[in-house]
C-alpha cells in the first residue's frame, strides 16, 4: 500500500502541496496530469529522493517519511530507462539484488535474459524500459513507481511492455503508481487515478468515477469532457432535476440543490438519429452538423444547437450509415442518467 | 539577382558576398594560427635536436624536467584530493554562499602569477606564522619542492575544479537517484556510479592541471628559485647564458607539452557519458 498524506514539497519554483491518497495493497495507481502538474516530483517525494516539507509517506503500513531512498524498497523506473552506460545489462539488472537467482527470474519473466549480451548503448527505447523494470523488480520492492514509462516507445512497444507491466503486476501483486499524461493509459491499467494539477490533487478514486463523476467542470474539462455547461439546477420532485443553459434545458437526476452549476455530458452518451427517435431518452435536441471528424474508429460530430455547440461520438461505420455531412439536420438524445452535475 | 552582363554564369550576389567572406576569415584564421605556432615551430626547430641529445648529457636539465615532473604529480593529486569533493558540492548541491566560493576559486587564475608567489611567501614563508610553525616541525616550505608543490596547485588547481565541476554536472542526477532506490547510500551511489561516469571528465581535468601545473613560473621562482623546476631552469640559462643555451631547454618543454595534449585528445569527454540512456 502506498499512502501519502498532506505532502508539501518544493523544487525550485514549483511546490507540491498538500498532496493526499491512497493506492492499497496490490493494486495499480495512476496519477494523471499535464505537463509540469508535479508528477515526476511526486513520485520522487515519495522514493525519497526529493526531500519533503511536510506531510507523510507510508509504504505497507510503514512510515517512510524520514527514511533515505535506500532503505524506502521502492523500485523506481523513470521516463527514459536510465540504465548505467558504464555497466552490462546483466550489471544493471543484479546492481541492487542480493539474491542473482531471483534477479535472473525476473530478466526472464520480463524478457531482459536476451539482452544481457549486448550493450547498453545498443538497446531500443523498449528494450532499455524492460531492462529498467528487471533492475528495479530484481531488488523485491515493496511497491513499485513508474515514471511515464511507455511515453517514449513507439506505438506498438507501448501496447507489449504495458501487456507485460500490468501482468507481472498481477503475478508479483506488487502495489504500483505510475504517472501518465494519457487518460487512456490510466484507464486501461489503473485501479485507482490521481488527477494532480499545478501541484495538486483534484480528484482520486477508481478511474471509471473519476471519469464518469468529475468533480468540478475545471476536472471534467482537464479529462477531456466535449460538453460542459454552466447553468442553472431545479428541482422537479421525486430527484427530477431540470438544469437550464442557453436555449437547452436539460431533464437528469439526483440530488442537487437549486442554483448554479455545470452539467457535464460525455460525448459517447450522445445518440444521433435522422429523426426523431421515440427513445427512452429524457433529453432530445435537433441541430445542425457543424463538423464531421473521423478518427479511426470513431467519429466526432460537433452539432450546433440553437447556438451551442454539443459533441456527440459514435462508431465510424454509424456515421457513414447515418451519411452525416456538415450542414445537415440530425437530433441528439441522451437520458437523464447520463447527465453529471458538478 | 546576377551581376550585371554576367549571363548565366554570374554566381547570386549573396553566394559571392558568402564566398568573399568566407576567404577573408580564412586568411584571418591562418595568420593568427600562423602567430601561435610559429614561434613554438621556430623554437623546436632551432634547439629541439641539441635539447634532446642535452637530455643525454645535461645532469641538470635532466633533474629539473624530473623535478617538474614529480612536483606537478604532486600537485595534482593533491588538487584532485582536495578538489574533487569541492567539485562535486558545486556541481550538485545548493548551499549558502555557493556563488562566493566559485568566484573564489577563480581568483587565482586572475591574478599575476608573481602576486600569487609573493602571496603564498606571505603565507607560508619562514617569516609567517604558519611557516615558522611548519619549520619547526621540520618542514620547509620556501625554498623546496614543498613550496613548487603549494605554488602549482595554487594557480592550476581552480583549473582542475573547473572542469571536475563541468563532469560532475555532465552526468544526470538520475543515475544516482536510481541507484539510491536500488539500495545505495549517497557515498557508495558516488563511488559506483558518478564516479565512473564522470570519470573521463575527471582524468581530463587532471591532465588539465598537471600541464598548467608544469607550465609554472611566476608563482614558483617566488616561492622556490632553487630547486629548479624546468621553467626556472630555462629562465635561469636565459638570463645567465643567454638565448642560445636557453633554446635547448625551451624546446625540450615545447616538445613534452606535446605529451598533455595528446592525453587531453584521446579523453575527449565521451558523448555517451552522462546521457540518458
Amino acid at each position: 500500500m502506498i499512502h501519502v498524506d498532506g505532502l508539501d514539497a518544493r523544487v525550485g519554483a514549483f511546490r507540491l502541496r498538500g498532496v493526499t491518497f491512497t493506492v492499497p495493497r496490490g493494486q495499480y495507481g495512476v496519477v494523471i496530469g499535464p505537463a509540469g502538474s508535479g508528477k515526476t516530483t511526486l513520485l520522487e517525494t515519495i522514493a525519497g529522493v526529493i526531500a519533503m516539507q511536510a506531510g507523510q509517506v507510508s509504504i505497507d503500513g510503514r512510515d517512510v517519511t524520514g527514511a533515505s531512498p535506500e532503505t524506502r524498497r521502492l523500485g523506481f523506473v523513470y521516463q527514459h530507462g536510465y540504465l548505467f552506460p558504464h555497466l552490462s545489462v546483466e550489471r544493471n539488472v543484479t546492481y541492487g539484488a542480493s539474491d542473482a537467482a531471483f534477479a535472473g527470474e525476473i530478466a526472464e519473466r520480463v524478457g531482459a535474459r536476451a539482452l544481457y549480451d549486448r550493450p547498453v548503448r545498443a538497446l531500443s527505447g523498449g528494450e532499455r524500459q524492460l531492462v529498467a523494470l528487471a533492475r528495479a523488480l530484481a531488488v523485491r520492492p515493496s511497491a513499485l513507481l513508474l515514471d511515464e514509462p511507455f511515453s517514449a516507445l513507439d506505438p506498438r512497444t507501448r501496447t507489449r511492455t504495458r501487456r507485460t507491466v500490468r501482468a507481472l503486476h498481477r503475478e508479483l501483486g506488487i502495489t504500483v503508481l505510475q504517472v501518465t499524461h494519457d487518460f487512456t493509459e490510466a484507464g486501461l491499467l489503473g485501479d485507482v487515478a490521481i488527477l494532480l494539477d499545478q501541484g495538486r490533487v483534484l480528484q482520486s478514486g477508481p478511474p471509471e468515477g473519476v471519469f464518469r463523476r468529475p468533480a468540478s467542470a475545471y476536472i471534467a474539462e482537464f479529462l477531456g469532457a466535449e460538453n460542459v455547461f454552466s447553468g442553472t439546477v431545479r428541482a422537479l420532485g421525486d430527484g427530477a432535476l431540470e438544469f437550464r443553459s442557453g436555449p437547452l434545458t436539460i431533464h437528469t437526476v439526483g440530488d442537487a440543490a437549486d442554483g448554479a452549476t455545470h452539467a457535464v455530458i460525455r460525448a459517447e452518451e450522445i445518440v444521433l438519429s435522422l429523426e426523431p427517435s421515440p427513445t427512452s431518452a429524457r433529453n432530445q435536441f435537433a441541430g445542425t452538423i457543424e463538423e464531421v471528424a473521423t478518427l479511426g474508429a470513431l467519429t466526432k460530430v460537433t452539432l450546433d444547437v440553437g447556438g451551442v455547440p454539443l459533441a456527440a461520438a459514435l462508431t465510424t461505420r454509424s456515421a457513414e450509415e447515418l451519411a452525416l455531412v456538415r450542414g445537415g439536420r440530425v437530433y441528439a438524445s441522451f437520458k437523464a442518467m447520463a447527465v453529471h452535475l458538478c | 539577382m546576377t551581376q550585371p552582363g554576367a549571363g548565366g554564369h554570374a554566381l547570386p550576389r549573396s553566394l559571392a558576398a558568402h564566398r568573399s567572406a568566407s576567404i577573408i576569415a580564412g586568411l584571418c584564421g591562418s595568420i593568427f594560427l600562423l602567430f601561435l605556432v610559429a614561434p613554438i615551430a621556430r623554437l623546436v626547430a632551432g634547439g629541439g635536436r641539441s635539447g634532446v641529445a642535452e637530455l643525454f648529457t645535461d645532469v641538470e636539465l635532466r633533474g629539473a624536467l624530473w623535478l617538474t615532473a614529480v612536483t606537478a604529480t604532486l600537485a595534482m593529486a593533491a588538487g584532485a584530493l582536495g578538489g574533487t569533493p569541492l567539485a562535486y558540492l558545486l556541481a550538485r548541491r545548493p548551499f549558502r554562499g555557493k556563488a562566493i566560493v566559485a568566484a573564489v576559486l577563480d581568483l587565482p587564475l586572475l591574478i599575476p602569477h608573481p602576486v600569487a608567489g609573493i602571496a603564498l611567501l606571505l603565507i607560508l614563508g619562514r617569516e609567517s606564522a604558519v611557516g615558522r610553525v611548519l619549520l619547526h616541525a621540520g618542514i620547509r616550505v620556501a625554498g623546496s619542492p614543498i613550496g613548487i608543490v603549494c605554488a602549482m596547485v595554487f594557480v592550476s588547481a581552480p583549473l582542475y575544479i573547473s572542469a571536475a565541476r563541468e563532469a560532475f554536472a555532465r552526468v544526470d542526477t538520475r543515475y544516482e537517484s536510481v541507484a539510491r532506490t536500488l539500495g545505495d547510500p549517497a557515498w557508495r551511489a558516488f563511488r559506483r556510479v558518478t564516479l565512473p561516469l564522470s570519470m573521463r571528465g575527471l582524468v581530463a581535468a587532471a591532465v588539465v592541471m598537471w600541464a598548467r601545473a608544469v607550465s609554472e613560473f611566476g608563482a614558483i621562482v617566488i616561492l622556490t628559485y632553487n630547486p629548479k623546476v624546468a621553467s626556472v631552469l630555462s629562465y635561469d640559462r636565459f638570463t645567465s647564458f643567454g638565448l642560445t643555451e636557453a633554446l635547448p631547454v625551451a624546446a625540450v618543454l615545447s616538445i613534452l607539452a606535446l605529451v598533455p595534449l595528446v592525453a587531453l585528445r584521446a579523453l575527449r569527454p565521451d558523448r555517451g557519458a552522462g546521457m540518458d540512456v
